[in-house]
């Protein structure tokens, strides 16, 4: 996995080693992988924010604290393997594994995490 | 034969009547204390109870010596002389039988500090002594002799099954108090922070501008209107429905998404294979 995660906060971070992490992210990155990057942003903020509001606030109803963050981190790790997967850089890694292929994987992977995330929201 | 048996009973009547008399020649009752010293030492009456009862402290003796005679005088061992303890308020009794010898001599000794088992548990109340005489050719005797008071004796003790004989207290469940959903305040404010990522997503796609053009192909759609079936089969599963139906719905379902899954990715697979070799 490319060090993309920390790519957004350090917009304006200003230090040159950073800033040219960021400038190399922008021009080489697919359309397509930075989309995927930003939907794992947007889990890992989620994650964040509901982590916090357990230890903050109240874990009830824990169940869908359990639900919600669970639906967090499993999308997260099947988001960032569909990415491994499709990124044109690990091409010689996945040899036997198309991206249409990965995208299946990621499409049924969803649909049976989501269902047990249904089920524990209770 | 026949006429010699009414003597025989006659004879048997008079002998009863002649040997029914059982006494006591010259009874005496002794307490003796700890230390030796005589406490009491008087004769007994058979035919009225000693109006003071007989005290025995904790190592005190109690002597009892009596002869027990027929009619004539003579000495007399009977086949059974017992001194029963009986406690008239608690209902506890104790038999002790005496010895006596062949020329009807009795001596009976209780010594406090070793007293024989036979004696009932006391209490605050006297116990009653009384002398039973049985005897095959005389008839038989009771004498109530004396009340005697004796230390009370230890509470029985308690036998390790004897609470469940009895009602045990109650028991009180002690509960975790309820969680509470926290103040609608914070709650806003969360709710507030988990929307939050969905802004950064959304302006991260805007600023991304991911593409989509073959979208509402005939060969996609079909699938994403699948997938979409998929999450809104879980949401109704949520709401309503229970695990058998959204399995049986579900196996339903994946047989048209697999087959529009594979149509989709075989045209995506086609155009991107093309494109790579162009």
């Amino acid at each position: 996995m490319p060090a993309t995660k920390t790519a957004p906060p350090a917009k304006k971070a200003g230090s040159s080693p950073l800033l040219s992490l960021w400038k190399a992210y922008n021009e080489t990155t697919s359309t397509r992988l930075k989309t995927i990057d930003s939907f794992l942003v947007f889990l890992m903020l989620s994650g964040i924010v509901q982590f916090l509001y357990c230890i903050l606030i109240t874990n009830f109803p824990f169940n869908a604290f359990l639900a919600g963050f669970a639906s967090c981190v499993g999308q997260f790790v099947l988001t960032a393997s569909l990415r491994a997967q499709v990124n044109p850089a690990n091409r010689n890694e996945f040899k036997e594994v198309s991206p249409e292929r990965a995208f299946a994987d990621f499409a049924l992977g969803s649909i049976v995490l989501h269902f047990f995330v249904y089920n524990f929201l209770g | 034969m026949v006429g010699a048996l009414p003597w025989f009973f006659a004879s048997l009547f008079l002998a009863g009547v002649r040997a029914s008399v059982l006494t006591l020649q010259s009874p005496r009752l002794s307490v003796i204390g700890a230390d030796a010293t005589p406490l009491r030492n008087e004769p007994l009456s058979l035919a009225v109870k000693v109006p003071a009862p007989v005290e025995l402290g904790p190592a005190d003796k109690l002597k009892l010596t009596f002869q027990i005679v027929d009619a004539d005088g003579k000495g007399v061992q009977p086949h059974q002389t017992f001194l029963r303890f009986y406690d008239e308020v608690t209902g506890e009794e104790g038999v002790q039988p005496v010895k006596v010898t062949p020329g009807g001599k009795a001596k009976f000794e209780l010594n406090m500090a070793r007293p024989f088992s036979s004696l009932p548990p006391s209490g605050k109340d006297p116990l009653q002594v009384s002398l039973y005489i049985g005897s095959f050719k005389h008839d038989p005797v009771q004498y109530n002799l004396f009340d005697l008071i004796v230390p009370a004796s230890q509470a029985p003790a308690q036998h390790p099954d004897e609470t469940f004989f009895h009602v045990r207290p109650e028991i009180f469940h002690t509960f975790r108090p309820e969680q509470k959903v926290p103040p609608k305040f914070v709650s806003a404010v969360f709710t507030g922070f988990i929307a939050a990522p969905w802004v950064v997503l959304l302006g991260l796609l805007g600023n991304v501008g991911p593409q989509v053009p073959h979208l509402f192909s005939p060969s996609i759609i079909p699938f994403v209107a699948t997938l979409g079936a998929f999450e809104a089969l879980l949401v109704w599963y949520w709401v309503d429905l229970r695990i058998g139906q959204v399995l049986l719905y579900g196996a339903i379902l994946s047989v048209p998404a697999a087959i529009t899954g594979k149509r989709a990715l075989a045209a995506v697979s086609e155009r991107r294979l093309g494109k790579s070799s162009k």
